[in-house]
Order: structure tokens, then C-alpha cells, then sequence
């Protein structure tokens, strides 16, 4: 774009006097600046910041401004009749948080491990108006990647698991999935 | 008929009206400065509009009259009519004013303090006075002149360019004191007694409150733990005395050579006594006082969310005299205990379990008149609704004087339709009897209508009051004396008593309102039959399940076997033990729901966080018996009692002289596998089944040729043969007194095509047939 608008000062140029050139050059120098700044704001704008973590061998990541808090050494109460990967509820200052085990969302297969234990990590997460605890391995860093680098999820992933990932983002040398917490929080026994 | 209380409603306007005036005073100030603001002038025509009519709602026709001259002279404004003129401002605030006068003084003679006509006289030629500063003006100066001195019209002709509100009010106080004497005085000092708060911000609070008192509950736990470490110490100390003492008698070789040493431990020794002493006698004073402040915090908590029942007890005289119409009764509602006090949460669900109760009490309780004439008792019939506190529950009572449960008729229902066999009916006592009216689908009632006998049933609001409310609904019947049902709820539902109990090694809570016993039984009692296990109480057999079955627990290898500890809850007129491990206590507790994620969990109502911070579950008293009836087989009385009889699919009639109505109920039956016979009209109907066609229900629409709907139901309940097959009547006519012809034909069952629907049709139909 910015190609065309200098062609088109050439053509102007030629046809006009040593003044009228310098200001369109004057005009033209600003237009540009003016356009790289804007690139550069707009690059800004678009960055997002992912909290990362370790499940098993693998890290996955959540968007910051999802996350409430972080939470070490707990102790979960479980609650008969809720699904598998629902390990119980906690009770943060009052509020009773239910504790989703993701490795049971994410690898549906190497579930049940039981993490009933003390010195678990979790991540309290939101997701409009559903509050719940994630457990993982280890927390790991907050990075900030361009938006534009989180690309959708890998295609070879059955559709099931893809659902549970809003993307994915390469980040020093390793491949992190983002969780989809709109579908990972999604409320349990709403009633129709 | 009790008179209507508008006392606590203006009460209740008197708050509401407050916002409106102090919303509509800054409106005309920032009217002044900015007098075409559309939103603005919008919003207070709404508010001069909702002060006329809530004002008249409780009747204080004056308030309203001068909120309508308002009201139209913003529609005026709005409608660009005329334009508001910062002369008018005074004419406003001398109509708000007044309004607050009137207000303030509601319900009192004012005539001499204030004269309303005139007022009402100059804001009525404002609105005339159309476009135009010139006549606006003048002419409610004409019209107020004689009236009042000091007329507002008078000093609005000076120019005011700027809102200026700093002068105006003394200007006015002066120049009204005619008008409303205190009105001006009392909008200054005015202070607010009362403050709207969001419910959900007293439900934060009281969340972080009852977080205080479980610490607190801590610390008293902590204060017991020190003590028991003080008691060391103390022995201790007396232990090193007397070590001391014989160490000292020879105090020489080895001993003598660690005597520093000695004085040293001699002095830690001290030192941690009195340390200890100290620091404990510190700390429980600290606790003490802070236990002190927390209970108190925690019950002005807690009163934050009460209410009178009045609240909603206010409604019903009218409820109960519609009622009383519709079915052709002449009821009178006594209330008492209006002034008892509960918890908002609880108000807002009690309502339509109350109405009906009422409604049953109307329908089935209360005799016609002619009736109650030939008993001797009084033409009107009279329904008391009281309410009280016991303890920390409160008690509403819904008593009649009408014909009370028969249960000679209810045993017999229940056993036709399934519920109970005969044996279990002769068994059974009259007070056992009365409760099978909390039965799923129970009705003794001729006709099932939308009013009654069908859709809600007892058992439906039961099941609400145990299940919501945490209460409980029991009921007493004399007959031909009247009928009493008992509601029992908790003060608020933040706190219930609960069982503890302990399943598979982790603590459950079984709120206590539903709990019938807590047994110990040997296992030799356990008797085992049809391949499940029951126990014999009080002549009434007891399906046993493990409660850790029911929430698919797994079992632990290592309980001891000794007594089995069994809880017995009752609902809905079953009875069922559930098995326990063990039974660790019974306490108050505080109940929370499981969070935002979990809205909804099968068998689990909430959580509770004990004094040590552990979370334990809640037992949903209504799952838990829906569950274990099932897995004992006993969920349907259905394939149980009757299996016999159950042979091939069952038969519908359908008599509907419409195409379409006929082909969409075919549609509906034979979807849910019925075999479905048709007939044109209810002669072709008739004649099908006196030639012999075997149903097991009719389903008749009442307009038809030849043979109204009516006319065959009365031939079929009249025929010998005939009369056990239920008559539905689906129909359009929905007038009472075609209702109550359906009812004296003797139909089952009457449904309006307006709430037809394919379940209502169903669940209709096999309710009746089974």
C-alpha cells in the first residue's frame, strides 16, 4: 500500500515544479511515519500474556486474565455422583471452588491418579461466571507472545481434544497448548 | 374477610417514594441548566408516573394527584408540546415538597397545613399553559394568587440563567412556610432510616461471616489445645521440684558438677510455666471477648435478611377469597403471628407452597355450604394460617374446619391405584394413612383439574419443603372436624442441624428435619428377602441400602462388624435405613453450595465447612430416597403390586370429532404404546364399548355431534360394565361451570386444550390407569 502511494508521487513529480516535489516528499515522509507508528501500535495491542504450566511431559498454558489465583498445597473434599475429571471441591477463604483434574480432561486415557495430595499445585481459573481450580504438575512462567503466534490447534488432534484447546503457540523450542477454559468450565448439572 | 393491611405498604412506598423524590429534585436542577435533555425529562415522567401509581396502590390520593398534574406536564415536555422553563422549577419543587409532606404524614388529616386544591390548581395551568414563558407564567400566578401570599410564580419571573441551588432553598423555605410548614425543614435534615442494599451483597457478608465464626470456632479450639499445654508445664514443674528437691539432699559428686546446669534447666522449667501461664490466660481472655462479639455479629448478620411473614401472609385474604369463588365455598383466613420473623431466602419460596395448601384446604377441605348446614357447623367455612417461632424453627400452621382425610378413602385410592396391596392397607394406622397424601401423584379427588389433584401434587410441595427449606411438612386430619398441615422450616437457611455420618471414610451430613431414627441394629435383625435386605420397626418393614451404594462409593475393607448404625429417613410416606460406617455427630452447620462450577450434583445439596475447615458434603434428602428406591426396586408401585395385571400394551378410546386433535392425541399414545381406538363422537365411542372394546382409559373432547362429551361420561360412569374405565376430558371450554359439569358427569381427569400438552395428556392418563 505504501509501495502505491509512493508510485504515485513519481508520476505527480514528473509532472510537476521543484516545489510542489518537496512537498509531496514532506507529505509523503510524514504519511509514512505516521503508518509505522501505527504498525507498531498496533503490534502492541495485540500481544497476549499466557501463565505457563507443566502436566506430565508436556506444558500447556492459560490466558493471564483468566487466572484469579495461585494455589499450593491443598486439600481436596471429594463429592460423590460428579463426573471423573471434577476430583472435588476446596475451600478457598469460604468460596467452595471446584478442583478440575486436566490431565483426566486433556488425556482422557492416563486419568485417575488420584491427587488427593497436600503439595499439589493448582491455578484458580475463570471463565464468565464459572470459578474452578486446575491442577497441574508445575507452574511454570508468564510470557507474553504476539497474538498472531497462537495458532489454531493441531489439526491431527481428534476433535475431542481439540475442543479442550483454543490453541497452540511455539515457545522456546517447545510446542504449548493454550486450554479452552469456556469448554473445560463448562457448569455441570444445569438444569435445563 | 381480614382487612386488607396497607399500613405495611406504606410503609414500603414511603421508602420507594423516597428515591423518586430525590431523583426528580435533581432532575429539575439539572433540567435549568440543561432543559432539553431527553433521557433526563424521560426518566422523570416514569418517576412522576410510578410515584401516581404506587401512591394510589395505598391510597394516598392526594400524593397521586399531584404525581399526575407532574406526570402531565412532562408528557408535554416530552412531547415538545411546551418547554421547560427554569420558571417552573419552583412549581415543581413546590409539588415535590408537598409530596414529601404527604408522605411523611400519611394516612393523617393535613387539610389545615396544606392546601392541595391549590396546588393541584396552579400545576394543572402550567401544564395548559402550552409553549410560551409569558402566559406560563402568568397564569398560575393568577390561579395561585388568591390561595397562597407568597405565591412560587412570583420570584420565578426574575432571571435565574444559572441553577444557583445554594440560594433557592432558603428563598422557598420562607416563602412556603404557608404551603408545608415543615416539608422544606424536613427534606434538609432529613436522615435515612433505611438503606437498600442488593441481596447479594448481605449474602457476601453473611458468607464472610460465618468464615469469622468458624475461625473462631478455631481459636476456642486452640484456646483448649493451650490449656492442655499449660496442664504439661504445670506438671512438669512439679515433677522438677521434686527431682530438685532429692538432687539437692546430695548435692555433691557427679550431680554436684552439673549443678549449673541444673539452675539452668531450673529456670526453663520456670520460665516455660509461666509463660505458658500467661500467655493463656491472655489468649482465652482475647477468644472470650472475641466469642462474645462474633455470636453478636453473627445474629445482627443474620437479621439483616429477616422479614415478617406479613410480607407474604399480606396477600393471601385476597388468594383465599378467589379461591373460595372458584369453588363455590365461603372461606374465611384468620392470620396470626404475622410479626414472626424469617429469612428472606425462606420468604421468597414459601408462597406458593402456602397457596397451595390453601388451595387443597378450599378444594377438598371446606364443605359447600349446604354441606356444613346439614353437619351444623357455620356457612362460612374458616381457614387459620399461623405462624411462630420454636426454637430455631419457625412453625406455620394451615388449619381447616372442613371435612379433614378420610382415611378409610385414602387406603382404599392407594391401594387401587397401586401404592400399597391390601395387606398393607389393614396394617396400616389412620395417622400412617393420612400421610399417603404426600404419595407422587396422590389424589383422592373425583376430577383432576389444573387447580388441584393433578400437576402439583402434596408430594411436589413436600418434596419442595424438604428439599429447598429444609423443613418439614407433616399433617394431622380428624374427620369431619378439619385438617392441619404443619410446615416446619428452619429460622434461616444458612444454618440447619445436621447428622454427621461417616461413609467410605469420609463425613457426610444428613440435615436432621429428615431423619426419623438413628438405630444401632444387631446384624442377626437384618432380615433378607426377595433378595433384599429389610428390618421390622413399630410393624413396618424397612428396605435397608448402603448409603455408600447410593453415592457409588467404594466399601472400605476394614470396618469392624458389630452393631450396624443405620439412619431411617421418612419421606413422602416411605421409609427407608440407610447403612452407615459410623455416626460421628450431631451439630449445626452452615450450608454453602458447591461453588459455580457444580450447579447441579445428584444426591449432594450443598457443602459445609466444619470448625477444623474440613468440607463435607450434604446429603440431598430427596435424591437419596429417589436413588435407594430404585436400586431396591421399589421406585414404581407400578411393576411391583400389580405385575399381573399387566398384560400386553395398553388401550386408549379417543372420541374428538376434529381431523387434527384425533390424529395428534393417536400420535401421542402410540408414541408412548398405546394401542389407540378411535371413535367420531361419543355415540360411535359408546357403542364401541358396549359392543365390548376393552380400554384401559377414555380420552373424550366434550364438543361433539351426536354425543357430547358430558353426555358420555355420564353413560359410562352410569354403566355397571363400564364405569371403572377413566373418562379424561380434553376440552377448550375452560369456564367453571363447565368444569364443575365435567366433575358432576364424573370424568377422572379435565384438561384445558390451553395447557394441553403431550406430557400433561400422558402423565394424566397413567396416573389414572395404573
Amino acid at each position: 500500500m505504501r509501495g502505491n502511494a509512493v508510485e504515485e508521487a513519481v508520476t505527480i513529480d514528473s509532472a510537476s515544479s521543484f516545489e510542489a516535489d518537496e512537498r509531496v516528499r514532506q507529505i509523503l515522509r510524514e504519511r509514512a511515519e505516521s503508518l509505522a507508528q501505527a504498525d507498531w501500535e498496533e503490534e502492541v495491542a495485540e500481544t497476549r500474556r499466557l501463565m505457563l504450566f507443566r502436566l506430565g511431559d508436556e506444558t500447556y498454558a492459560v490466558g493471564v486474565e483468566d487466572v484469579r489465583e495461585i494455589v499450593s498445597g491443598f486439600s481436596v473434599t471429594r463429592i460423590p455422583c460428579v463426573p471423573a475429571h471434577v476430583l472435588g471441591v476446596i475451600n478457598v477463604r469460604g468460596e467452595i471452588v471446584s478442583v478440575i483434574d486436566l490431565a483426566a480432561v486433556l488425556n482422557p486415557g492416563a486419568a485417575g491418579q488420584g491427587v488427593d495430595s497436600e503439595d499439589g499445585s493448582g491455578i484458580i481459573v475463570r471463565s464468565e461466571d464459572v470459578t474452578a481450580m486446575l491442577v497441574v504438575d508445575e507452574i511454570g512462567d508468564i510470557i507474553e507472545v504476539p497474538a498472531a503466534s497462537v495458532e489454531p490447534p493441531l489439526s491431527s488432534l481428534d476433535r475431542a481434544h481439540a475442543e479442550t484447546v483454543s490453541g497452540t503457540v511455539y515457545w522456546e523450542g517447545r510446542l504449548v497448548a493454550v486450554v479452552n477454559l469456556a469448554r473445560i468450565l463448562q457448569p455441570i448439572g444445569e438444569r435445563a | 374477610m381480614v382487612e386488607f393491611d396497607r399500613s405495611a405498604f406504606i410503609q414500603k412506598f414511603q421508602e420507594e417514594a423516597t428515591e423518586y423524590l430525590q431523583r426528580l429534585n435533581e432532575g429539575v436542577i439539572t433540567l435549568e441548566g440543561d432543559p432539553t435533555n431527553r433521557e433526563l425529562i424521560e426518566q422523570m415522567l416514569r418517576d412522576a408516573h410510578t410515584l401516581k401509581g404506587s401512591s394510589r396502590m395505598v391510597g394516598l390520593l392526594d400524593i397521586s394527584d399531584v404525581a399526575h398534574r407532574l406526570e402531565d406536564i412532562m408528557v408535554k415536555i416530552r412531547d415538545g408540546e411546551m418547554a421547560f422553563e427554569p420558571s417552573m422549577s419552583d412549581a415543581f419543587f413546590e409539588a415535590l415538597d408537598a409530596i414529601v409532606f404527604l408522605k411523611d404524614n400519611a394516612g393523617k388529616d393535613v387539610t389545615g397545613q396544606l392546601d392541595v386544591p391549590a396546588l393541584l390548581d396552579r400545576l394543572s395551568a402550567i401544564a395548559a399553559g402550552g409553549a410560551g414563558t409569558a402566559t406560563s407564567t402568568k397564569k398560575p400566578e393568577t390561579a395561585a394568587a388568591p390561595e397562597a401570599p407568597a405565591s412560587p410564580p412570583e420570584h420565578t419571573e426574575q432571571p435565574r440563567p444559572e441553577p444557583a441551588p445554594e440560594p433557592r432553598p432558603a428563598e422557598q423555605t420562607a416563602e412556603q412556610t404557608v404551603a408545608a410548614p415543615h416539608a422544606e425543614e424536613k427534606l434538609q435534615a432529613r436522615t435515612q432510616h433505611t438503606v437498600r442494599i442488593r441481596t447479594e451483597q448481605v449474602d457476601r457478608l453473611l458468607n464472610l461471616v460465618s468464615e469469622v465464626v468458624i475461625s473462631q470456632i478455631k481459636a476456642e479450639q486452640h484456646a483448649r489445645d493451650l490449656r492442655a499445654a499449660q496442664a504439661v508445664a504445670s506438671e512438669l514443674h512439679g515433677l522438677w521440684r521434686r527431682v530438685q528437691a532429692s538432687l539437692s539432699v546430695d548435692a555433691s559428686g557427679a550431680v554436684g558438677a552439673l549443678s549449673d546446669d541444673l539452675a539452668i534447666v531450673d529456670e526453663l522449667v520456670n520460665e516455660v510455666r509461666s509463660r505458658l501461664t500467661h500467655m493463656l490466660k491472655e489468649y482465652s481472655d482475647d477468644v472470650s471477648r472475641a466469642s462474645t462479639v462474633v455470636s453478636d455479629l453473627q445474629e445482627h448478620s443474620m437479621a439483616i435478611r429477616m422479614l415478617p411473614v406479613s410480607t407474604v401472609f399480606n396477600a393471601f385474604p385476597r388468594a383465599v377469597r378467589d379461591l373460595a369463588r372458584q369453588f363455590k365455598k365461603e372461606v374465611e383466613l384468620v392470620v396470626q403471628g404475622g410479626d414472626t420473623e424469617l429469612d428472606k431466602k425462606v420468604l421468597e419460596e414459601i408462597n406458593d407452597p402456602l397457596i397451595h395448601i390453601m388451595r387443597n384446604a378450599v378444594d377438598h377441605g371446606i364443605e359447600p355450604v349446604e354441606r356444613r348446614r346439614e353437619l351444623g357447623k357455620p356457612d362460612k367455612g374458616t381457614i387459620r394460617l399461623a405462624a411462630r417461632q420454636e426454637g430455631d424453627h419457625i412453625v406455620i400452621e394451615i388449619s381447616d374446619d372442613g371435612a379433614g382425610i378420610d382415611p378409610a378413602a385414602v387406603k382404599a385410592a392407594a391401594v387401587r391405584k397401586g401404592y400399597i396391596t391390601e395387606s398393607e392397607a389393614r396394617s396400616m394406622s389412620d395417622r400412617e394413612a393420612t400421610y399417603l397424601i404426600f404419595e407422587a401423584g396422590f389424589s383422592t379427588s373425583p376430577i383432576i383439574t389444573e387447580i388441584s389433584g393433578r400437576g402439583v401434587g402434596m408430594d411436589v410441595v413436600r418434596e419442595f419443603i424438604v428439599d429447598k427449606l429444609k423443613g418439614s411438612l407433616d399433617v394431622e386430619s380428624e374427620p369431619g372436624v378439619g385438617t392441619t398441615f404443619r410446615l416446619t422450616i428452619p429460622l434461616t437457611l444458612a444454618i440447619i442441624r445436621a447428622l454427621l455420618v461417616r461413609v467410605s471414610g469420609q463425613v457426610f451430613a444428613v440435615p436432621t428435619s429428615s431423619i426419623e431414627e438413628t438405630l444401632r441394629i444387631d446384624p442377626a435383625e437384618v432380615i433378607k428377602a426377595e433378595g433384599r435386605e429389610v428390618i421390622r420397626r413399630q410393624r413396618r418393614t424397612i428396605p435397608l441400602v448402603h448409603l455408600r451404594d447410593v453415592l457409588g462409593l467404594e466399601a472400605l475393607e476394614d470396618v469392624e462388624h458389630g452393631k450396624l448404625p443405620v439412619v431411617t429417613i421418612g419421606f413422602s410416606g416411605h421409609r427407608m435405613g440407610f447403612l452407615v460406617d459410623a455416626f460421628v455427630g450431631e451439630q449445626q452447620i452452615v450450608i454453602k453450595t458447591l461453588g459455580s462450577h457444580l450447579r447441579h450434583v445428584d444426591n449432594v445439596a450443598g457443602v459445609t465447612i466444619l470448625g477444623a475447615g474440613e468440607v463435607v458434603p450434604i446429603l440431598n434428602v430427596p435424591d437419596l430416597m429417589a436413588n435407594a428406591r430404585r436400586m431396591t426396586g421399589r421406585s414404581s408401585g407400578r411393576t411391583r403390586v400389580k405385575p399381573e395385571k399387566e398384560q400386553g400394551p395398553r388401550r386408549v378410546l379417543i372420541c374428538e370429532d376434529s381431523f387434527t386433535t384425533r390424529e395428534l392425541e393417536r400420535s401421542i399414545f402410540e408414541a408412548a404404546g398405546y394401542v389407540v381406538e378411535t371413535a367420531t363422537d361419543g355415540a360411535a365411542g359408546l357403542t364401541k364399548l358396549r359392543e365390548g372394546l376393552k380400554v384401559d382409559a377414555v380420552v373424550t373432547d366434550v364438543q361433539m355431534p351426536n354425543m357430547t362429551g358430558f353426555e358420555l361420561t355420564r353413560a359410562i360412569k352410569s354403566d355397571e360394565l363400564l364405569k371403572e374405565i377413566p373418562v379424561i376430558i380434553v376440552t377448550s371450554l375452560e369456564r367453571e361451570e363447565e368444569k364443575a359439569e365435567g366433575i358432576e358427569a364424573g370424568a377422572d381427569a379435565y384438561i384445558t386444550k390451553s395447557v394441553f400438552n403431550q406430557d400433561t395428556l400422558l402423565d394424566t392418563v397413567e396416573r389414572l390407569i395404573r
